[in-house]
Protein backbone atom coordinates (compact mmCIF):
# COMPACT_ATOMS: atom_id res chain seq x y z
CA UNK A 1 0.00 0.00 0.00
CA UNK A 2 1.03 3.48 -0.75
CA UNK A 3 1.19 5.76 2.05
CA UNK A 4 1.18 9.60 1.80
CA UNK A 5 1.83 11.69 4.34
CA UNK A 6 0.43 15.25 4.53
CA UNK A 7 1.40 17.62 7.34
CA UNK A 8 2.06 21.00 7.98
CA UNK A 9 1.47 23.80 10.88
CA UNK A 10 -1.73 24.53 12.40
CA UNK A 11 -4.05 26.04 10.09
CA UNK A 12 -1.61 25.45 7.35
CA UNK A 13 -4.89 24.41 4.82
CA UNK A 14 -4.01 20.41 4.88
CA UNK A 15 -7.97 19.65 5.02
CA UNK A 16 -8.68 22.12 1.88
CA UNK A 17 -5.62 20.45 -0.43
CA UNK A 18 -5.96 17.17 0.65
CA UNK A 19 -10.19 18.03 -0.06
CA UNK A 20 -9.59 19.23 -3.50
CA UNK A 21 -6.78 16.55 -3.98
CA UNK A 22 -9.58 13.82 -3.14
CA UNK A 23 -12.17 15.60 -5.68
CA UNK A 24 -9.61 15.05 -8.48
CA UNK A 25 -8.25 11.55 -7.92
CA UNK A 26 -8.65 8.54 -10.35
CA UNK A 27 -8.67 5.83 -7.43
CA UNK A 28 -9.70 7.54 -4.38
CA UNK A 29 -7.42 6.18 -0.97
CA UNK A 30 -8.38 5.77 2.31
CA UNK A 31 -8.05 8.70 4.26
CA UNK A 32 -6.70 8.82 8.04
CA UNK A 33 -7.57 12.36 9.61
CA UNK A 34 -5.34 12.60 12.91
CA UNK A 35 -6.62 15.37 15.29
CA UNK A 36 -4.54 16.63 18.25
CA UNK A 37 -7.69 17.45 20.40
CA UNK A 38 -10.61 15.09 20.92
CA UNK A 39 -12.90 16.20 18.69
CA UNK A 40 -12.40 15.96 14.83
CA UNK A 41 -13.75 18.78 12.59
CA UNK A 42 -11.71 18.17 9.82
CA UNK A 43 -13.81 14.58 8.65
CA UNK A 44 -16.60 16.55 7.98
CA UNK A 45 -15.53 18.13 4.89
CA UNK A 46 -13.83 14.91 3.52
CA UNK A 47 -16.15 13.02 1.72
CA UNK A 48 -14.68 12.06 -1.47
CA UNK A 49 -12.81 9.46 -0.02
CA UNK A 50 -12.97 5.75 -0.25
CA UNK A 51 -12.58 5.41 3.53
CA UNK A 52 -11.88 7.30 6.57
CA UNK A 53 -10.31 6.85 9.68
CA UNK A 54 -10.36 9.68 12.30
CA UNK A 55 -8.28 9.08 15.37
CA UNK A 56 -8.68 11.74 17.67
CA UNK A 57 -7.45 12.48 20.91
CA UNK A 58 -3.69 12.18 20.88
CA UNK A 59 -1.15 13.32 17.97
CA UNK A 60 0.05 10.19 16.29
CA UNK A 61 3.31 10.81 16.30
CA UNK A 62 3.82 10.66 20.03
CA UNK A 63 0.31 9.98 22.24
CA UNK A 64 -1.86 8.25 19.45
CA UNK A 65 1.26 5.94 18.24
CA UNK A 66 -0.85 3.53 19.22
CA UNK A 67 -4.24 4.13 17.82
CA UNK A 68 -2.33 4.99 14.71
CA UNK A 69 -0.14 1.39 14.64
CA UNK A 70 -3.62 -0.53 14.77
CA UNK A 71 -5.29 1.02 12.79
CA UNK A 72 -2.78 0.71 9.56
CA UNK A 73 -2.43 -2.88 10.93
CA UNK A 74 -6.39 -2.88 10.17
CA UNK A 75 -5.93 -1.57 6.77
CA UNK A 76 -3.00 -4.01 6.01
CA UNK A 77 -4.85 -7.02 7.12
CA UNK A 78 -7.85 -6.20 4.43
CA UNK A 79 -5.53 -5.28 2.08
CA UNK A 80 -3.96 -8.00 2.06
CA UNK A 81 -7.23 -10.31 2.07
CA UNK A 82 -7.84 -8.12 -1.23
CA UNK A 83 -10.45 -5.87 0.41
CA UNK A 84 -8.22 -2.77 1.67
CA UNK A 85 -7.18 0.25 -0.10
CA UNK A 86 -4.17 0.29 -2.24
CA UNK A 87 -3.51 4.26 -2.05
CA UNK A 88 -3.77 5.84 1.97
CA UNK A 89 -3.81 9.68 2.37
CA UNK A 90 -2.96 10.46 6.11
CA UNK A 91 -3.36 13.96 7.37
CA UNK A 92 -1.05 14.37 10.27
CA UNK A 93 -2.21 16.60 13.06
CA UNK A 94 -0.43 20.14 12.77
CA UNK A 95 1.76 19.37 16.22
CA UNK A 96 3.10 15.98 14.62
CA UNK A 97 6.42 15.74 12.93
CA UNK A 98 6.19 13.22 10.34
CA UNK A 99 9.54 11.95 10.80
CA UNK A 100 8.40 10.27 14.12
CA UNK A 101 5.47 8.74 11.73
CA UNK A 102 7.94 7.26 9.32
CA UNK A 103 10.11 6.12 12.00
CA UNK A 104 7.06 4.30 13.52
CA UNK A 105 6.39 2.47 10.09
CA UNK A 106 9.50 1.16 9.54
CA UNK A 107 10.19 -0.39 13.48
CA UNK A 108 6.83 -2.15 13.54
CA UNK A 109 7.02 -5.44 11.74
CA UNK A 110 3.78 -5.97 10.18
CA UNK A 111 3.72 -2.13 8.72
CA UNK A 112 7.46 -2.21 7.32
CA UNK A 113 6.08 -5.21 5.29
CA UNK A 114 2.56 -3.49 3.75
CA UNK A 115 2.86 0.33 3.93
CA UNK A 116 5.51 2.09 1.41
CA UNK A 117 5.41 5.79 1.65
CA UNK A 118 4.81 7.63 -1.50
CA UNK A 119 5.61 10.78 -0.93
CA UNK A 120 5.72 12.86 2.29
CA UNK A 121 4.01 16.67 1.32
CA UNK A 122 4.06 19.41 3.79
CA UNK A 123 2.06 22.63 3.49
CA UNK A 124 3.24 26.27 4.55
CA UNK A 125 1.10 28.82 5.09
CA UNK A 126 2.08 32.09 3.22
CA UNK A 127 0.72 34.64 5.72
CA UNK A 128 1.97 33.01 8.27
CA UNK A 129 5.00 30.57 7.45
CA UNK A 130 7.58 32.38 8.16
CA UNK A 131 6.82 33.38 11.81
CA UNK A 132 5.32 30.02 11.89
CA UNK A 133 9.32 28.95 10.92
CA UNK A 134 10.89 31.60 13.09
CA UNK A 135 9.26 30.82 16.28
CA UNK A 136 8.87 26.94 16.47
CA UNK A 137 11.45 24.16 16.04
CA UNK A 138 8.79 21.75 15.08
CA UNK A 139 8.02 24.43 11.50
CA UNK A 140 11.30 24.09 10.67
CA UNK A 141 11.38 20.04 11.33
CA UNK A 142 8.43 19.87 9.14
CA UNK A 143 9.98 21.53 6.57
CA UNK A 144 13.42 19.72 6.66
CA UNK A 145 11.80 16.28 6.23
CA UNK A 146 9.33 17.12 3.24
CA UNK A 147 9.71 15.88 -0.24
CA UNK A 148 6.61 18.08 -1.55
CA UNK A 149 6.42 21.90 -0.54
CA UNK A 150 3.21 23.27 -1.21
CA UNK A 151 2.74 27.20 -0.51
CA UNK A 152 -1.05 28.13 0.47
CA UNK A 153 -2.59 31.42 0.40
CA UNK A 154 -0.54 32.80 -1.82
CA UNK A 155 -3.41 35.16 -3.13
CA UNK A 156 -3.41 36.98 0.10
CA UNK A 157 0.53 37.36 0.80
CA UNK A 158 2.23 39.97 0.18
CA UNK A 159 5.19 38.88 -3.56
CA UNK A 160 8.32 40.43 -1.31
CA UNK A 161 7.05 38.34 2.11
CA UNK A 162 6.45 35.57 -0.46
CA UNK A 163 9.64 35.42 -1.74
CA UNK A 164 11.41 35.57 1.49
CA UNK A 165 9.39 32.61 2.57
CA UNK A 166 10.37 30.72 -0.54
CA UNK A 167 14.21 31.81 -0.29
CA UNK A 168 13.96 30.62 3.94
CA UNK A 169 12.17 27.37 2.76
CA UNK A 170 14.73 26.03 -0.19
CA UNK A 171 17.25 26.81 2.96
CA UNK A 172 16.25 24.58 4.99
CA UNK A 173 15.34 22.09 2.35
CA UNK A 174 16.75 22.52 -0.85
CA UNK A 175 15.94 18.94 -1.95
CA UNK A 176 12.26 19.61 -1.87
CA UNK A 177 9.92 20.46 -4.84
CA UNK A 178 8.34 23.47 -4.07
CA UNK A 179 4.66 24.52 -5.62
CA UNK A 180 2.02 26.63 -4.72
CA UNK A 181 -1.69 26.10 -3.89
CA UNK A 182 -5.09 28.26 -3.59
CA UNK A 183 -7.92 26.53 -1.69
CA UNK A 184 -6.53 23.19 -2.62
CA UNK A 185 -6.33 23.74 -6.40
CA UNK A 186 -2.52 24.20 -7.83
CA UNK A 187 -1.12 27.20 -9.03
CA UNK A 188 2.05 28.58 -10.46
CA UNK A 189 3.89 30.95 -8.54
CA UNK A 190 4.19 34.67 -9.37
CA UNK A 191 7.61 35.90 -10.86
CA UNK A 192 8.93 37.63 -7.36
CA UNK A 193 11.61 39.81 -6.52
CA UNK A 194 14.96 37.44 -5.41
CA UNK A 195 14.88 38.20 -1.33
CA UNK A 196 17.65 37.12 1.06
CA UNK A 197 16.34 33.79 3.17
CA UNK A 198 15.54 34.73 6.86
CA UNK A 199 18.06 33.29 8.86
CA UNK A 200 16.29 31.08 11.60
CA UNK A 201 16.97 30.94 14.90
CA UNK A 202 18.21 27.28 15.84
CA UNK A 203 16.20 25.12 17.25
CA UNK A 204 18.41 23.78 20.74
CA UNK A 205 20.10 26.80 21.05
CA UNK A 206 23.47 27.53 20.26
CA UNK A 207 23.51 24.64 17.06
CA UNK A 208 24.18 25.52 14.04
CA UNK A 209 22.28 26.31 10.97
CA UNK A 210 21.21 23.35 8.70
CA UNK A 211 23.17 23.05 5.59
CA UNK A 212 23.50 21.06 2.40
CA UNK A 213 26.42 18.65 2.27
CA UNK A 214 27.06 17.14 -1.24
CA UNK A 215 28.84 14.12 -1.33
CA UNK A 216 30.63 12.33 -4.12
CA UNK A 217 30.85 8.65 -4.08
CA UNK A 218 33.95 6.75 -5.23
CA UNK A 219 32.73 4.56 -8.33
CA UNK A 220 32.00 1.90 -8.59
CA UNK A 221 29.99 2.31 -5.09
CA UNK A 222 30.89 -0.42 -2.81
CA UNK A 223 26.93 -0.92 -1.82
CA UNK A 224 27.82 -3.24 0.95
CA UNK A 225 30.06 -0.40 2.34
CA UNK A 226 27.91 2.41 1.87
CA UNK A 227 24.82 0.96 3.55
CA UNK A 228 27.07 -0.06 6.95
CA UNK A 229 28.67 3.50 6.91
CA UNK A 230 25.46 5.34 6.47
CA UNK A 231 23.92 3.03 8.83
CA UNK A 232 26.50 3.97 11.51
CA UNK A 233 26.19 7.61 10.69
CA UNK A 234 22.67 7.74 11.22
CA UNK A 235 22.92 6.14 14.60
CA UNK A 236 25.62 8.35 15.56
CA UNK A 237 24.25 11.58 14.39
CA UNK A 238 20.71 10.69 13.67
CA UNK A 239 19.86 13.84 15.50
CA UNK A 240 21.65 16.11 13.20
CA UNK A 241 21.88 14.38 10.19
CA UNK A 242 18.18 15.75 9.09
CA UNK A 243 17.58 14.03 5.78
CA UNK A 244 19.72 12.06 3.02
CA UNK A 245 18.75 11.73 -0.71
CA UNK A 246 20.44 10.35 -3.85
CA UNK A 247 20.91 8.10 -6.53
CA UNK A 248 23.16 5.43 -6.11
CA UNK A 249 24.16 2.82 -8.96
CA UNK A 250 24.04 -0.79 -7.73
CA UNK A 251 23.87 -4.45 -9.51
CA UNK A 252 20.95 -4.53 -8.48
CA UNK A 253 19.37 -1.33 -10.55
CA UNK A 254 19.92 2.87 -9.90
CA UNK A 255 18.51 3.13 -5.96
CA UNK A 256 17.03 6.27 -4.90
CA UNK A 257 18.17 6.36 -1.48
CA UNK A 258 16.01 8.69 1.29
CA UNK A 259 16.34 8.88 5.05
CA UNK A 260 14.78 10.96 7.45
CA UNK A 261 16.73 11.38 10.50
CA UNK A 262 17.29 7.46 11.69
CA UNK A 263 14.98 6.22 9.13
CA UNK A 264 16.13 4.77 6.05
CA UNK A 265 13.28 4.41 3.32
CA UNK A 266 13.34 1.09 1.58
CA UNK A 267 15.27 1.84 -1.47
CA UNK A 268 13.15 2.37 -4.52
CA UNK A 269 14.71 0.89 -8.10
CA UNK A 270 14.77 3.84 -10.28
CA UNK A 271 14.47 3.52 -14.21
CA UNK A 272 17.86 2.92 -15.68
CA UNK A 273 19.16 6.07 -17.27
CA UNK A 274 22.07 6.93 -15.92
CA UNK A 275 21.51 11.11 -15.31
CA UNK A 276 24.63 13.18 -13.94
CA UNK A 277 23.48 13.46 -10.60
CA UNK A 278 24.31 9.61 -9.86
CA UNK A 279 26.58 8.38 -7.25
CA UNK A 280 26.44 10.95 -4.99
CA UNK A 281 24.63 11.82 -1.55
CA UNK A 282 23.08 14.98 -0.46
CA UNK A 283 23.22 15.31 3.38
CA UNK A 284 20.76 17.71 4.85
CA UNK A 285 22.12 18.98 8.74
CA UNK A 286 24.70 20.32 11.28
CA UNK A 287 27.85 19.26 12.34
CA UNK A 288 28.33 17.12 9.04
CA UNK A 289 31.02 19.22 6.78
CA UNK A 290 31.34 17.12 3.37
CA UNK A 291 34.87 16.88 4.43
CA UNK A 292 34.58 15.08 7.50
CA UNK A 293 32.14 12.86 5.56
CA UNK A 294 34.13 11.94 2.63
CA UNK A 295 37.05 10.88 5.25
CA UNK A 296 34.94 8.70 7.15
CA UNK A 297 33.40 7.00 4.06
CA UNK A 298 37.18 6.43 3.38
CA UNK A 299 38.13 5.28 6.77
CA UNK A 300 35.09 2.34 6.34
CA UNK A 301 36.37 1.46 2.22
CA UNK A 302 39.81 1.55 2.62
CA UNK B 1 11.49 -16.61 11.30
CA UNK B 2 13.30 -18.85 13.82
CA UNK B 3 11.55 -19.60 16.72
CA UNK B 4 14.76 -20.66 18.24
CA UNK B 5 16.49 -17.52 17.92
CA UNK B 6 14.74 -14.84 16.07
CA UNK B 7 16.79 -14.54 13.30
CA UNK B 8 15.67 -12.50 10.46
CA UNK B 9 13.95 -10.52 12.70
CA UNK B 10 12.47 -8.56 9.89
CA UNK B 11 12.85 -9.77 5.64
CA UNK B 12 14.92 -7.33 3.84
CA UNK B 13 16.74 -4.80 5.25
CA UNK B 14 17.15 -1.82 3.89
CA UNK B 15 21.51 -2.40 3.51
CA UNK B 16 20.50 -5.41 0.99
CA UNK B 17 18.64 -3.54 -1.30
CA UNK B 18 21.82 -2.99 -4.07
CA UNK B 19 22.59 -6.44 -3.71
CA UNK B 20 20.45 -8.20 -6.89
CA UNK B 21 21.63 -12.26 -6.38
CA UNK B 22 22.27 -14.52 -3.51
CA UNK B 23 25.70 -14.37 -3.66
CA UNK B 24 25.82 -10.73 -3.37
CA UNK B 25 24.20 -11.07 -0.52
CA UNK B 26 26.81 -13.24 1.06
CA UNK B 27 29.50 -11.97 -0.36
CA UNK B 28 28.61 -8.47 1.06
CA UNK B 29 28.05 -10.29 4.52
CA UNK B 30 31.63 -11.14 4.65
CA UNK B 31 32.57 -7.59 3.40
CA UNK B 32 30.67 -6.23 6.10
CA UNK B 33 32.24 -8.57 8.76
CA UNK B 34 35.82 -7.53 7.03
CA UNK B 35 35.32 -3.59 7.07
CA UNK B 36 34.30 -3.56 11.11
CA UNK B 37 37.39 -6.12 11.70
CA UNK B 38 39.07 -2.85 10.68
CA UNK B 39 37.18 -0.18 11.75
CA UNK B 40 36.05 -1.66 15.43
CA UNK B 41 39.59 -2.54 16.11
CA UNK B 42 41.03 0.16 17.95
CA UNK B 43 38.08 -0.81 20.09
CA UNK B 44 38.60 -4.43 21.09
CA UNK B 45 36.17 -5.78 19.24
CA UNK B 46 36.22 -8.62 16.39
CA UNK B 47 33.35 -9.74 14.11
CA UNK B 48 33.05 -12.87 12.49
CA UNK B 49 30.09 -13.75 9.79
CA UNK B 50 29.56 -17.38 9.15
CA UNK B 51 27.07 -16.51 6.48
CA UNK B 52 24.25 -18.68 8.30
CA UNK B 53 22.73 -16.77 11.57
CA UNK B 54 24.26 -13.61 11.35
CA UNK B 55 26.99 -11.40 12.42
CA UNK B 56 28.87 -12.28 15.38
CA UNK B 57 30.71 -9.25 18.12
CA UNK B 58 33.06 -10.22 20.52
CA UNK B 59 35.39 -8.66 22.73
CA UNK B 60 38.65 -9.54 24.02
CA UNK B 61 37.23 -10.46 27.22
CA UNK B 62 35.29 -12.87 25.17
CA UNK B 63 31.74 -11.88 25.44
CA UNK B 64 29.80 -12.20 22.37
CA UNK B 65 26.80 -10.38 20.45
CA UNK B 66 24.60 -11.72 17.40
CA UNK B 67 23.12 -9.26 15.27
CA UNK B 68 20.73 -9.55 12.80
CA UNK B 69 21.22 -6.01 10.51
CA UNK B 70 23.12 -2.81 10.47
CA UNK B 71 20.01 -1.52 13.04
CA UNK B 72 20.91 -3.75 16.03
CA UNK B 73 24.98 -3.51 14.92
CA UNK B 74 25.66 -0.06 16.39
CA UNK B 75 23.60 -0.46 19.18
CA UNK B 76 25.92 -3.63 20.20
CA UNK B 77 28.29 -1.93 19.30
CA UNK B 78 28.14 0.72 22.00
CA UNK B 79 26.87 -1.64 24.84
CA UNK B 80 30.01 -3.96 24.15
CA UNK B 81 32.18 -1.01 24.21
CA UNK B 82 30.48 1.55 26.59
CA UNK B 83 30.20 4.00 24.64
CA UNK B 84 28.65 4.99 21.01
CA UNK B 85 30.56 4.58 17.86
CA UNK B 86 30.75 7.84 15.96
CA UNK B 87 32.09 7.99 12.51
CA UNK B 88 33.28 11.57 12.32
CA UNK B 89 34.76 11.57 15.72
CA UNK B 90 37.83 13.32 14.82
CA UNK B 91 39.84 10.57 16.64
CA UNK B 92 38.46 7.74 13.81
CA UNK B 93 39.22 10.24 11.06
CA UNK B 94 42.56 10.79 11.88
CA UNK B 95 43.87 7.62 13.75
CA UNK B 96 47.08 8.07 16.00
CA UNK B 97 49.75 6.99 13.40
Amino acid sequence: MRLTLLGGYLGAGKTTWLRHALHGAARPPHVIVNEAAGLSVDDLMLRGAAGLTVLAGGCACCTGRAALTLCLRGLSDAHSRGEGPTEIVMETSGLADPGAILALIRDDPVLAAHVRVAETVVLVDALHGLAQLAADPLGQAQVAVADRLVVTKTDRADPVALARLLATLRAVNPLALVGAAELGLPVALPDLPPQPPLSLPDPAGARAPITAEVLDLPAPVDWAGLGLWLSALLRARGDDIQRVKGVVRTPAGRLLIQTVRRVVQPPEVLPDSPADGDDRLVFLGQGAPAAALARSLHRFLG
Amino acid sequence: MCSACGFPARPGHWTDAGLATPQDRLRARFHRAAILRRVLAGRGLTAHDDGATGLMLSTLGGAHVLVADADGLWDAVARLTGRPFDPLDPAFLDPPA
